[in-house]
């Protein structure tokens, strides 16, 4: 079965709410279906074809192609499967998830992960301001570069780095270390399309915070 | 019985081997250590989780509660405490019990979990780094007490026979014979005549008792050896029943193997009946 693909018709002037889009909201309903409903609840909210082409079956894979930073809140609240981004896309990328994974191609915009529960977020580009704010636990991987406050108000979870970053005062250095679970992790990766698995290296720079908030997340700096 | 399998992995074979060897010690019998332990087999860097060596363990008791105990002592005892070693599940089953469920509190609130791959792993911070156990794993049903006797004119030839066996035992999956060297001298009989034991030497088969008792020894065996296998299911057994039984048979008449036999202990042992004429079909 193909994975459900969202492809958009023209580049939108305003952001675009995609939170509905996700895995859990779309199961058991049609193409037809699913082009018919307006893409969020506000009262002049576009139908969803009218911004997309729709194609495809599989809800459970979604794929959103030509993608832009315009659209935001991806994944916003997703508990299962998984959206893969073939380019950009905005701020509040998988806000609330609960579950499942999320694969970014190109960039992300502003809070990835905010307030974040459980599952995956790959980003092969770079992020915005505020990766990882208040997430609660799982995963996020950036590739490329993050802007400031990185893990601001974390409570737990990972945020996987490759290149070194600007932290603000309560996440605290750890030092260098080497950590077996990124063994079992990379090995998680293996079946998805993404810059992350060419990583070779269990060393990373550890750093523990938001110490504003006990502290019990960790942003792990990829080291050579 | 109930049975679970531990991959113990670390950063080399020899600390591997230091973690389980010591995770499988007193473990011989469940009538006097609460479980029956061994190491299975080694593991390549390939078959294991994280990519390192390691070895698979067996572990069987006779019910959910005391396997569900010693996987628990022995874990925090024996892997937390051996450097490097991590450890991991290696059975799957819809019976769950803890691996590192609990020992994570050792972590005293700096311990960190993740799921990765709908497999929920907890990170411990030790002096070494980190240890990483998997949160549970499977707990099957299983048998043990699967057995066979070495008859033969000295103790020395027995032995070697034994050992004959039980190397080509080992090449066997999902069993172990928990004993030292995998052999035991002191088979036993159900009951005793002290009212507090619930076994005692088993009598028929002592050398130095000919004459004395009801023996089932003729007068040129000297010695008698036992091997005990514990494993998966009936044929795991009889498999490995059947290679060990070969291997010292195959030694020819000058090893001195008289006979072999088994204890069936008048059939109270279990419901498992491994008859040796048919298992060497």
């Amino acid at each position: 079965m193909t994975a459900l693909t969202f492809t958009l018709k023209s580049n939108p002037a305003n952001k675009l709410n995609c939170g509905r889009l996700t895995p859990n909201n779309l199961r058991g309903i049609s193409i037809a279906e699913i082009g018919n409903l307006k893409l969020s609840i506000a009262k002049n909210s576009h139908k969803i074809a009218d911004i997309f082409k729709v194609s495809g079956k599989d809800t459970e894979n979604i794929i959103f192609k030509k993608s832009s930073p315009q659209l935001d809140f991806i994944g916003h609240k997703m508990s299962s499967g998984s959206i893969t981004i073939e380019g950009d896309c905005g701020d509040f990328l998988g806000a609330n998830m609960q579950s499942g994974n999320i694969i970014c191609q190109g960039n992300a915009g502003d809070r990835v992960g905010d307030g974040m529960r459980r599952g995956l977020i790959l980003i092969d580009g770079s992020s915005g301001n505020y990766c990882g704010s208040r997430m609660i636990a799982g995963t996020i991987g950036v590739y490329g570069n993050t802007g400031n406050y990185t893990g601001f108000a974390m409570k737990r979870g990972t945020i996987l780095l490759i290149n070194p970053v600007n932290l603000h005062a309560t996440i605290q250095d750890c030092g260098m270390h080497t950590l077996p679970f990124l063994a079992l992790l990379f090995q998680s990766f293996k079946p998805l399309t993404t810059s992350f698995n060419r990583i070779k290296t269990l060393r990373v720079q550890r750093f523990a915070g938001d110490l504003a908030c006990n502290g019990n997340g960790e942003i792990l700096v990829m080291q050579d | 019985m109930r049975a679970t399998r531990v991959i113990i992995t670390a950063l080399n074979l020899k600390w591997a081997y230091h973690a389980a060897n010591t995770m499988t010690g007193f473990a011989t019998s469940v009538i006097g250590c609460g479980v029956e332990a061994g190491i299975e087999c080694e593991l390549s860097t390939d078959e294991t989780p994280d990519g390192r060596p390691g070895v698979s363990v067996l572990m069987f008791a006779m019910g959910s509660k005391v396997l569900m105990q010693q996987l628990e002592t022995r874990m925090g005892q024996c892997i937390l405490t051996c450097p490097t070693a991590a450890a991991f599940a290696g059975i799957k089953s819809d019976d769950q019990i803890n691996l590192g469920k609990n020992l994570r509190y050792f972590g005293d609130g700096f311990q960190t979990s993740k799921l990765i791959a709908g497999k929920r792993y907890w990170r411990i911070p030790v002096m070494d780094g980190e240890f990483l156990v998997q949160e549970t794993t499977g707990m099957v049903r299983a048998i043990g007490g699967g057995n066979f006797l070495v008859l033969g004119i000295s103790q020395t030839q027995v032995l070697a026979a034994c050992e004959s066996a039980i190397e080509a035992m080992k090449k066997m999956s999902n069993i172990i014979m928990p004993f030292p060297g995998g052999t035991v001298r002191s088979g036993s009989k159900v009951g005793s005549k002290y009212p507090k034991m619930f076994a005692s030497t088993n009598d028929a088969f002592c050398p130095t008792l000919k004459g004395l008792v009801n023996s089932e020894l003729s007068n040129d065996i000297e010695s008698v050896m036992e091997i005990v296998i514990d494993g998966l299911s009936f044929y795991d057994i009889a498999k490995a029943m059947k290679a060990g039984i070969e291997a010292a048979c195959s030694l020819g008449c000058e090893s001195g193997v008289k006979r072999i036999s088994a204890g069936n202990y008048g059939g109270k042992l279990g419901p498992h009946h491994f008859n040796l004429h048919e298992i060497l079909k």
